[in-house]
């Protein structure tokens, strides 16, 4: 009879093993995917500021053909991307960097520099930029917990018989995180 | 890098597994507390005030606890700031930011005047948090330093901290709440007259007076313990957030240098340092030294 109880309490506790770990993978890829959203969410945000930036600058720097060409010219690529994550942060990699230089040369400028809509712009450029690397950092931070609890036991066996594969990490270099100073005042 | 993430990882486990301890604890002597009060005035009179006294004390706590939010931004004067306040652009990426590197929905963003550098969180889940900063703060942190408070902010939401102090508070209220009855009822009794004379209570009563004394201080201790243990907790997380101590570090040893702020007894502990000075055992937080100490070892 007891037997029979413990028999019984060990099975209901097997089921309910299958449920917990086939929700904690599909929770884990929901995180995973979330935060590939978010990032790209804030690439097209510096895609879209991109434009007021230039339209601001344009009257100040007359000499500097070359880099408004290349930040025109990445903003394009970041665009035409389509779909490929890997694609897309490359190509919003190199677009910051651009606008950097941007920045870069409007210290140059002081009547620019003044510009209130200038100032706007590059503060939320920058603010993207944390964000896109904050969204990394997430984006692994799931990776990490999602490959920890489909390689180690019992979640490996669950895992294999699901077919909840190992992911990738984002491979593409991080976006440098330059520390600006910014004040409150 | 993979060196410091497994230490304040095993950080985050511990202070975990000593605020479930400490829980216990409170609810033992709960348990206890009200087993000898039964046996010393025998029984059914008692069992039915204890039932009263928690269905009373449970109801305070819900209440508190679906506003605590809203309790504790009235009660230190908060003004709510928006994102399209162009003063407050900065407060907001920031918190954006780390909500984004920890995976919560954006808290609501308040401000509260005061020179002093400090700050809180409340709410009772991630949906209903908010993040209050002091004017001080804003103006003499900078943005890593804010970074830092933020994170640490945002660790008390995500470790549902509101959540669990509440829970603590409820029942060390409990605990108080039951000695006070036990102790107030024995007076009348007296008056009465002991018309129920029975040995075997004698020494549960003296059992029982003795612990309707003694356990809610014990408790009290217990739960400011349980506060400093959190403060730690939510120190290693900010830094899982951060990836690095650095910008909290220098945030604490700014705040070093604040004067006492004057803020009610129940909001003290949501902030991110102890607003008013005290002896480490009556301490709601553990003395910034220690923790700068820790952070920079992880």
């Amino acid at each position: 009879m007891v037997l029979t109880w413990i028999i019984i309490g060990a099975a209901v506790l097997i089921a309910l093993l299958f449920f917990v770990y086939y929700n904690k993978f599909i929770r884990l890829s929901h995180q995973i995917d979330n935060s590939l959203a978010q990032i790209d969410v804030q690439l097209k945000k510096r895609a879209e500021l991109v434009p007021n930036l230039l339209a601001s600058v344009k009257g100040y720097m007359k000499h500097e053909k070359k880099i408004i060409t290349e930040v025109t010219n990445a903003r394009k690529a970041l665009v035409g991307a389509g779909d490929d994550m890997g694609k897309k942060l490359e190509a919003g990699r190199k677009l910051q960097s651009a606008l950097k230089s941007i920045f870069a040369i409007a210290e140059g400028y002081p009547s620019l520099k003044a510009n209130e809509n200038f100032l706007h712009l590059q503060q939320e450029l920058s603010a993207i930029e944390d964000k896109i690397a904050y969204s990394r950092q997430y984006y692994n931070d799931g990776i990490m917990s999602y490959n920890v609890s489909t390689t180690t036991v019992p979640g490996k066996w669950f895992a294999g018989l699901y077919g909840f594969k190992k992911r990738e990490y984002l491979k593409i270099p991080a976006e440098q995180k330059v520390v600006p100073k910014v004040s409150f005042d | 890098m993979q060196q410091s993430r497994l230490v304040f990882h095993e950080e985050i486990r511990k202070n975990k597994f000593y605020s479930i301890l400490m829980i216990s604890i409170v609810f033992i002597v709960l348990i206890a507390l009200g087993y000898v009060i039964a046996l010393a005035i025998g029984g059914d009179y008692f069992f039915f005030i204890l039932i009263l006294a928690i269905i009373i004390s449970i109801s305070y706590i819900v209440v508190s606890y679906y506003k605590s939010d809203k309790i504790a931004v009235a009660s230190v004067n908060a003004k709510r700031v928006h994102a399209d306040n162009p003063d407050y652009r900065q407060y907001h990426h920031l918190v954006e930011g780390i909500a984004l590197a920890s995976g919560l929905p954006k808290p609501k963003l308040y401000i509260m005047e005061s020179p002093q550098i400090n700050a809180f969180a409340s709410g009772r889940d991630p949906d209903h948090a908010v993040i209050c900063f002091t004017t001080g703060a804003l103006e003499k942190l900078d943005k890593t330093e804010l970074e830092g408070v933020i994170a640490h902010e945002l660790s008390h939401v995500a470790n549902y901290d509101i959540r669990f102090m509440t829970l603590t508070a409820v029942l060390v209220g409990m605990i108080a709440i039951i000695s006070q009855i036990f102790l107030r009822s024995l007076f009348f009794r007296s008056i009465g007259g002991g018309n129920r004379k029975d040995n075997s209570n004698a020494v549960f009563m003296v059992i029982g007076i003795a612990l309707a004394i003694l356990a809610p201080i014990i408790v009290a201790l217990v739960q400011l313990a349980i506060s400093r243990k959190r403060e730690y907790n939510a120190d290693a997380s900010a830094v899982k957030f951060m990836r690095t101590p650095t910008g909290l570090i220098h945030a604490l040893q700014k705040i070093k240098n604040n004067q006492e702020m004057k803020v009610a007894g129940a909001v003290a502990p949501l902030f991110i340092a102890q607003p008013t000075k005290q002896k480490e055992i009556f301490m709601t937080h553990p003395p910034l030294d220690k923790r700068i100490d820790r952070l920079r070892r992880m």
